[in-house]
């Protein structure tokens, strides 16, 4: 961050129309930072995301219902389940970059399809923890608790879907190439499993605040922004 | 269309060779570059009508697309307002202008302007036309997804126009589309057209990520050799900022739609109270409307800098070209730009003052609101700055430009009173408000888009627009718009409210009257000068003078294509190099008054650049 911060106001102190800038400036290739395009697409992705994810969260603390039992959904075993598959799947992604970064790549079409099949079944057990809900009658309409649960999950799968689609067309040209010839899929490979670190992470805050934001904390933040 | 597929060959990698025959041979010297690290990029070219016109991946064909289909828009725009000028100033002459249209059309107009007109065109038309051109590039880094965020911005004016057919009309709610009066019956537009405002906006945003990723990416990765960040001209970083802040500030647009529409769908509460309705309870509890302002107004102040910063870019640049002078306080133009990007995630809640905020909130933001004034201060300033003694074109593109200075200062100003919660609230809800921000947001930009449409025509159609034509349209404009929104401040001060169908008998209004007239007549009279514009186009486009290479005279890297106008990536075999910002107007020593980017230091030897 250091780093960052030094180069953002590095670049804004500089002087372009001076002699001694213009020798420095020369020798630019033109890219700002050592990323591939693909990378940088996910890493901005991130931030709107995050943005995005914020403000849901931001919208659940702002209007639970009074006496809502707030660890409510976090008592169902199957969200500690999705939590550990999503745990595993972030592995194996992380597990397929370290490998082919290491040049280890007999293993890497058979980690991408664990990669795939407990992806989808995190969806399919998301979708099992709705009907499991609307079981106990707890429907999106219900109260506003329930209505930030079924939206947040609801855009998470969604963005893991759109993972999903690029995963597809990543694993599929994967398997029409040689082994030697994977490197070239080596920056989408980068790309795809930070962006998977990137669920995890929402997926994480999202249980978190489940977890942690009982009624005190909830009453103590509304009175800092009613 | 296979035999377009197999065409995707695209420019050839530089050798480091090749780029060292073209930039020099070795390090010390004088016009040495660092040689392509990175291959060239692969182009698709399409070759069919539909492939090269239609769904074509080429930034400056999307760019056109863009301003066409924004242009579309804000015509629809124009209309609307005409319409409630008709009914505010000779109220009854429409036979057919109900309560309900009324507002609809104020509905319309205010989402229309802000998003898919201004918004469009600044960031989807002149971004994409201008962003690749003027940092070296050949495209878009993503050029598939650039095409599909135009295709998405399409469909999602096409569902937003679709309101205006389906029973009921499009929503009536106003601009801000505040719940709960906006799903709930007795609102004009309240079933199929909120549900389309709602799901054309999502669309809007999804598609504008996908540009606005293209735009930030290509940006900061994709530059060519030697375009550092601080080399890049003013309208780069305008657009680049207003893409952040985009980027930043749409989620909340987006995530506010969703909810909305889940409220009126699905009957969620997100922003529902308990309501009693004629004694009956609906099924709503819990929400809060106020969370939708926060929501909305978190998007709403950032889009007016969406707005305004490209607005700052194109214009110092335009400002410099034509009065043949260096940006003055290029850095601190740079800093201002960043500095008000920054500083506008801070102050959406001077838009709710009236909500029945805490007034320590109403505090911090008028004092956060008062703070943007000082790098927009900056800016004004350098904008005098640069022209004080330069050798000043008194062209069309320059008087927009001048027009712009003027304007945004009226804006500004009266800014300043309802950036304060103590004037704001006698103030809110008035025509003041309406003046100020037509001024502002509206006029303002609209001086700068049309300063570059002369500027940029002849780069984009290879031939110049009618000077006289031009001076006609924007004096016309100019002095119309003051005839508007000058006496509507006026209106403000007397308290006439806003959104009013019909003062009716109110005897504050008897001085108002002939005042709404006149104001009505100006706005028929500038809207139909708009006119001018695409009779202007249409005539140069048949019979216009030819522009040539570089008509202006000017540094950046658009105007040193290797044709005119540019062909699909941009520059030719070589993709250009450069040596300087693009600046370089005036410089003592040099041979002629402009220096472009692409000049080596060897080819200007005993020229000294003027410090800033």
């Amino acid at each position: 961050m250091r780093s960052l911060l030094k180069k953002i106001f590095g670049t804004l102190a500089q002087k372009p129309w001076e002699t001694d800038q213009a020798a420095i400036d020369a020798n630019h290739s033109g890219q700002t930072f050592n990323l591939s395009n693909q990378m940088s697409a996910v890493i901005i992705i991130f931030g709107v995301s995050s943005v995005l994810f914020s403000l849901i969260f931001t919208g659940y603390l702002y209007s639970l219902p009074p006496g809502q039992d707030t660890t409510f959904i976090l008592k169902t075993n199957l969200l500690w389940i999705n939590t550990l598959v999503l745990i595993l799947v972030t592995y194996f992604f992380d597990k397929i970059r370290r490998d082919f970064n290491n040049n280890l790549t007999n293993k890497i079409r058979k980690n991408l399809i664990v990669v795939g099949a407990l992806s989808y079944l995190f969806l399919l057990l998301q979708l099992l923890l709705w009907y499991q809900l609307m079981l106990d009658g707890n429907y999106v309409s219900t109260n506003t608790y329930f209505s930030s649960f079924y939206f947040f999950t609801a855009l998470h799968g969604v963005h893991l879907l759109g993972g999903l689609f690029f995963w597809g067309k990543v694993t599929s040209k994967l398997f029409k190439l040689d082994e030697k010839d994977y490197k070239n899929e080596k920056k989408n490979i980068n790309a795809l499993s930070v962006y998977w670190l990137f669920l995890f992470i929402v997926w994480f805050f999202f249980f978190a605040i489940m977890f942690f934001y009982n009624d005190a904390v909830l009453a103590w933040c509304k009175s800092l922004i009613s | 269309m296979s035999d377009e597929l197999e065409n995707k060959s695209g420019y050839q990698a530089q050798s480091s060779e090749t780029v060292n025959e073209y930039s020099g041979s070795a390090v010390g010297d004088v016009d040495y570059v660092r040689p392509a690290e990175v291959s060239d990029q692969d182009l698709y070219h399409g070759h069919s009508f539909i492939t090269k016109w239609v769904f074509c991946q080429d930034a400056k064909v999307i760019g056109v697309q863009y301003f066409l289909t924004a242009v579309f828009t804000g015509i629809v725009g124009l209309i609307l307002s005409w319409l409630m000028r008709l009914q505010l100033g000779f109220p009854g002459l429409a036979g057919f202008m109900t309560a309900e249209h009324y507002y609809q059309f104020v509905t319309m107009h205010g989402m229309i302007m802000v998003v898919y007109f201004l918004t469009a065109l600044f960031l989807g038309g002149f971004g994409n036309y201008l962003i690749p051109l003027m940092v070296g590039a050949r495209d878009m880094v993503f050029p598939y997804v650039n095409m599909i965020s135009f295709w998405m911005f399409f469909v999602a004016v096409a569902v937003l126009m679709a309101s205006f057919f389906v029973p009921g009309g499009p929503t009536g709610s106003g601009w801000t589309l505040y719940p709960p009066q906006a799903i709930l019956e007795g609102t004009p537009g309240s079933g199929a057209g909120i549900l389309l405002m709602l799901i054309s906006l999502s669309l809007f945003v999804i598609g504008f990520t996908m540009g606005g990723l293209n735009y930030l990416i290509t940006v900061l990765q994709a530059r060519t050799r030697g375009m550092t960040l601080m080399r890049m001209p003013l309208t780069v970083w305008g657009i680049f900022t207003a893409t952040v802040l985009a980027m930043l500030a749409f989620p909340a647009l987006l995530v506010s739609s969703i909810m909305m529409t889940l409220d009126k769908v699905l009957e969620t509460s997100f922003f529902m109270p308990t309501i009693i309705k004629a004694g009956e309870v609906l099924g709503y509890g819990g929400g809060s409307p106020i969370l939708f302002q926060h929501l909305f107004w978190f998007f709403g102040h950032p889009e007016v800098y969406i707005v305004a910063l490209p607005a700052f870019g194109i214009v110092s640049d335009l400002i410099s070209v034509h009065s043949r002078k260096n940006i003055f306080g290029y850095r601190m133009m740079v800093w201002a730009i960043v500095g008000i990007g920054a500083l506008s995630f801070f102050v959406w809640a001077h838009h709710m003052y009236v909500s029945g905020m805490n007034p320590w909130f109403g505090f911090f933001f008028a004092t956060t609101t008062l703070i943007i004034a000082v790098p927009t201060a900056m800016k004004v300033y350098n904008w005098i700055l640069t022209l004080w003694r330069g050798n000043i074109r008194i062209n069309t593109v320059m008087l927009w430009c001048l027009g712009f200075i003027v304007t945004f200062v009226n804006g500004g100003i009266t800014g300043i009173f309802l950036g304060n919660v103590s004037v704001d609230v006698p103030l809110s809800d008035t025509y003041f408000v309406v003046a100020h921000f037509h001024m502002v947001m509206g006029i303002a930009p609209l001086m700068v888009i049309m300063g570059a449409v002369y500027h940029w025509f002849p780069l984009v159609a290879g031939r110049i627009l009618d000077e006289g034509l031009g001076k006609w349209h924007f004096w016309i404009t100019f002095l119309g718009a003051y005839s508007i929104y000058f006496p509507m401040h006026y209106l403000g001060f007397i308290g006439v409210p806003r959104r009013y169908f019909e003062m009716y008998d109110s005897p504050y209004m008897t001085s108002g009257v002939g005042l709404n007239e006149f104001i009505s007549l100006a706005a028929f009279i500038v809207g139909a000068a708009q006119f001018i514009l695409i009779y202007n186009i249409i005539k140069t486009l048949k019979t216009g003078k030819l522009a040539g290479k570089n008509p202006w005279q000017a540094n950046s890297l658009e105007w040193q294509t290797s044709t005119v106008p540019p062909e699909h990536g941009n520059f030719g075999e070589k993709l250009p190099v450069v040596h300087r910002w693009p600046y370089d107007f005036s410089v003592p020593g040099a041979k002629d008054d402009f220096i472009p980017q692409t000049v080596p230091p060897s080819e200007v030897i005993d020229t000294e650049v003027e410090k800033t």
